[in-house]
């Protein structure tokens, strides 16, 4: 049975099980491989995607919940990849291995377009289900911060 | 060496001036930004340039061949900025690729020549090579525009990607030198620099992968699609090292999109259409393994033969100065305890997973691999291919912390494609890769302590116990792993009569170095037990470890500022503490203060103030960079990582378990003071990991009042 996804502004119709997890559909049906496979069991964030603006774990969502919604990958997050959080996370040298920053990034716009002016508590909150092994929260903190105008 | 002759004979017919040694085989590509991945024909030995370092187009373009794998300590932009600097060179026109393994890529640290990236070896080894390197193609570039120009070559300069001659104004790009100047034996050696010229070297450069990594472009090993790829889930026996007794591959075979079921060693291979698909049909696989001698075995059982033992009477002695027994029977005072540290993952976030493809004799492997020869070896030793055969990739990496100098099975991989006549992705889930062990041994310590009537140290004996990792990781036989006395074996600390020994207990979980190795758990071990000393001399834990290191200005250097710039003595509000350590690994010397409080039963890391002294840096926000990685990945293990272990495998093998400091509990303020102290350059990616663990617990336990001898710290404080 076909599946309805609408993908960064595109419209597809794919012929995979229904239940498949987006993160799945997305990497292996749609060659978007910027949404990483982390853990499998959403507890660390490398598969944060959009669906309505809103932070989703891709690993655990089957695609045929997203009937009719929008869903945001890093690829699709501005045109030409120069969202104000990609440019403060190249600002701040945020990235160090970088497998886990598509997933914070994403988190981050769903946070600023939550609120648009975070505090720390915020962030904790919004940012807390992202794992970075390579240990660059520090500068996470502070790539958001710059984003959201409210300096460090 | 033969290296002029080598070159003319590589190079004439690529017009790209290359620099070193011959290179049996076309280098790959793999340009950092770039958003496609590098998929190459298999190697034909016919087009290509061959090069060691450096190459240059015609169009400008420079290739560095980094012998370093990029795994996210940023090593490849200091190549660049080494490279660039010397070559006068514009930074953004230098991408860089690991080649195949190859002798120019081969460090030898004493263990014999290798392409392999540890030890944070990555800026410290190769900055003289690449330098030296690219001073000599700049001599080369400059004589051929000295004769197209008819000026001297003295009058002539480097820079900006071309080489000036000022006098005239006319300038000639490197691009339009190089095809000239591959055709001529290189300068045997050319004169660096000077310092006043550098603008890169120790200034800094942005890195260069950053930008990708922020819009998902980079091609991870896991991400890449090769043609026809199928996808082999590897389903291994979650019991140590237990081997397969029978599998029913229908089982599997009924879950849709699986292809086959290949015997691999150790378990069976899911084969797929997808990732996803391996998946399933793994889980839905019937498989048993044999029984093994540790069926039962527990995390209590590890510690029990770790504690038996520190009790022996005789370890290997890796250290023997002065009469230890005879201090600790004249002291007035005798300190004494037990510390002990847990089995570790690395689980760097991309798990590992690797790709291969037959053509006919010839082998393509494309790996997320910091141990390129030890990967090929391997693959040779199992499958018996002719290594002339062998093309290796190194992938970029999601993460390594050493976890990529062990490849989980190479040769499985190549027994499914060889199953199935495709190329093969074959991956391992979180659950494998935190399951299967091979990360930090689990170690304990018993440590005493000699002290006169004036509180003044008089000898010191550190007995470790627990598993040899270079016994799992290279089938080391002695009794004494020098990792397990790593940075106790050489402390610059002055104790009087001081022995250091060894008593081997092996578990069976796996292990491997992991970040910063012996020195993680022996960092602790020792400065946590310093404040003990402290504690019962009546001394400031910091006026102990200077009067230890009153010999050695280097040291006492680290210490002070570390110390000057936290505060060190200075009030602080009420529920919070100080913890200070210094460690010193891998060239460099570290020291850290950690301004904690408890919150809810668990600390909460304020501010950690790091000196670091690394004889020089290159790149100075890298630095910084790997120095609060680090920090954070200590204050990590030393919070909540632990494999915890029952019936004879690992109970907590994914995120839920086993817990990786989040965000939330992580330092918004970690201040790094390098000192350029102009000595020999140290490492920087594991020195900053040894001291926050213990400087850590120093503070906790002053918060609590009770010591802190056991990690993670949520264990100790029960």
């Amino acid at each position: 049975m076909p599946v309805n996804l609408t993908v960064n502004g595109r419209r597809h119709t794919l012929d995979i099980d229904p239940e498949m997890p987006l993160l799945w559909a997305l990497r292996e049906a749609l060659d978007l491989t910027g949404t990483k496979y982390g853990c499998g069991i959403a507890q660390c964030g490398a598969c944060t995607v959009l669906v309505d603006g809103t932070a989703i774990r891709s690993c655990v969502t089957p695609v045929s919940a997203l009937d009719g919604q929008e869903v945001t990958t890093i690829e699709g997050l501005h045109p030409e990849n120069r969202h104000v959080l990609q440019q403060a996370w190249i600002e701040e040298q945020v990235p160090q291995c970088g497998y886990c920053q598509s997933g914070q990034i994403l988190a981050a716009a769903a946070l600023l377009t939550a609120i648009p002016k975070p505090t720390d508590a915020d962030i904790d909150s919004a940012m807390v289900g992202n794992l970075c092994r390579c240990g660059t929260y520090p500068r996470i903190r502070a790539a958001i911060k710059r984003a959201a105008g409210t300096g460090a | 060496m033969t290296i002029a002759l080598e070159r003319r004979s590589l190079l004439r017919a690529a017009g790209a001036l290359v620099l070193g040694f011959a290179v049996p085989l076309p280098a790959p590509r793999h340009a950092a930004a770039q958003a496609n991945p590098p998929v190459r024909p298999p190697m034909t030995g016919g087009a290509g340039t061959l090069t060691a370092y450096l190459a240059i187009a015609p169009d400008g373009a420079i290739t560095l061949y980094s012998p370093t794998t990029e795994m996210g300590q940023g090593t490849w932009t200091g190549h660049v900025a080494i490279v660039a600097d010397e070559l006068g060179a514009d930074p953004g026109r230098i991408a860089v690729e690991n080649p195949h393994p190859a002798a120019p890529y081969r460090r030898d640290v004493g263990a014999g020549p290798a392409m392999g990236s540890g030890g944070s070896w990555g800026v410290r080894y190769w900055y003289q090579p690449l330098r030296e390197a690219a001073a000599r193609a700049r001599v080369a570039l400059v004589g051929v525009a000295a004769e197209r120009l008819g000026v001297p070559a003295a009058e002539l300069r480097a820079e900006d990607h071309h080489v000036v001659h000022a006098a005239s104004g006319r300038r000639l790009a490197f691009g339009d030198l190089a095809a000239a100047a591959a055709q001529r034996p290189l300068p045997e050696s050319a004169a660096l620099r000077p310092a006043a010229e550098l603008k890169l070297i120790g200034r800094g450069l942005p890195r260069i992968d950053i930008p990708a990594k922020t819009h998902g472009g980079t091609i991870y090993s896991i991400d890449l699609k090769l043609p026809g790829m199928v996808y082999a889930y590897a389903r291994v026996s979650p019991v140590f090292r237990a081997e397969l007794d029978r599998f029913d591959a229908a089982s599997a075979k009924a879950v849709p999109g699986v292809l086959d079921v290949v015997a691999i060693p150790g378990g069976a291979a899911v084969v797929a259409t997808s990732m996803w698909a391996a998946m399933r049909g793994g889980r839905a696989l019937d498989i048993a393994w044999k029984p093994t001698p540790h069926d039962t075995t527990t995390s209590a059982d590890i510690t029990a033969a770790m504690k038996d033992g520190l009790a022996q009477p005789q370890g290997a002695v890796s250290r023997n100065d002065g009469d230890v027994d005879a201090a600790l029977r004249a002291a007035s005072r005798v300190v004494e305890a037990d510390y002990e540290v847990p089995f570790l993952s690395h689980t760097p976030l991309e798990p590992w997973n690797i790709n291969v493809r037959i053509d006919g004799d010839r082998l393509e492997i494309w790996a997320p691999t910091q141990n390129q020869d030890r990967l090929l070896n391997r693959v040779v030793r199992e499958t018996g291919w002719d290594r002339e055969k062998i093309r290796l990739h190194t992938m970029l990496q999601g993460g390594g912390f050493g976890r990529r100098l062990y490849e989980d099975i190479p040769s499985a991989a190549v027994i499914v494609a060889r199953a199935v006549g495709r190329p093969v992705k074959m991956f391992w889930t979180r659950e494998d890769e935190i399951g299967q062990g091979w990360g930090r041994p689990a170690q304990m310590a018993r440590l005493r302590a000699a002290l006169d009537a004036q509180g003044k140290v008089t000898g010191l004996w550190v007995r470790t116990a627990g598993t040899s990792m270079n016994r799992d990781f290279n089938n080391f036989q002695g009794d004494l792993d020098a990792s397990s006395v790593q940075t106790l074996n050489d402390t610059r600390y002055r104790t009087g009569a001081y022995r250091v020994d060894y008593v081997r207990r092996q578990a069976p979980v796996p292990s491997m170095p992991w970040r910063s190795v012996g020195a993680t758990q022996n960092g602790f071990f020792m400065e946590s037990f310093l404040d003990e000393v402290a504690q019962a001399a009546g001394k400031d834990p910091v006026a102990l470890r200077r009067e230890l290191l009153a010999h050695d200005p280097r040291a006492l250097r680290v210490v002070n500022t570390a110390a000057e710039k936290a505060g060190w003595g200075t009030p602080l509000p009420a529920g919070r503490a100080r913890g200070f350590a210094f460690v010193e690994s891998y060239g460099s010397l570290c020291a850290q203060v950690a301004e904690v409080s408890m919150e809810n039963g668990r600390p909460r890391v304020h501010r950690v103030v790091v000196a670091l002294d690394c004889g020089s840096q290159v790149l100075p926000d890298g630095v910084r960079s790997q120095v609060e990685g680090g920090v954070i990945q200590g204050i990590s293990t030393a919070m909540g990582e632990k494999l915890e272990i029952a019936e004879g495998r690992v109970q907590n093998a994914n995120f839920d378990g086993y817990h990786v400091l989040r965000t939330d509990e992580a330092p918004t303020l970690i201040e790094t003071h390098v000192i350029e102290s102009g000595e020999r350059m140290g490492g920087v990616g594991e020195p900053p990991v040894p001291p926050i663990t213990p400087a850590l617990a120093n503070a906790v336990s002053a918060l609590v009042g009770r010591r802190i001898r056991k990690l993670p710290i949520a264990d100790a404080l029960g």
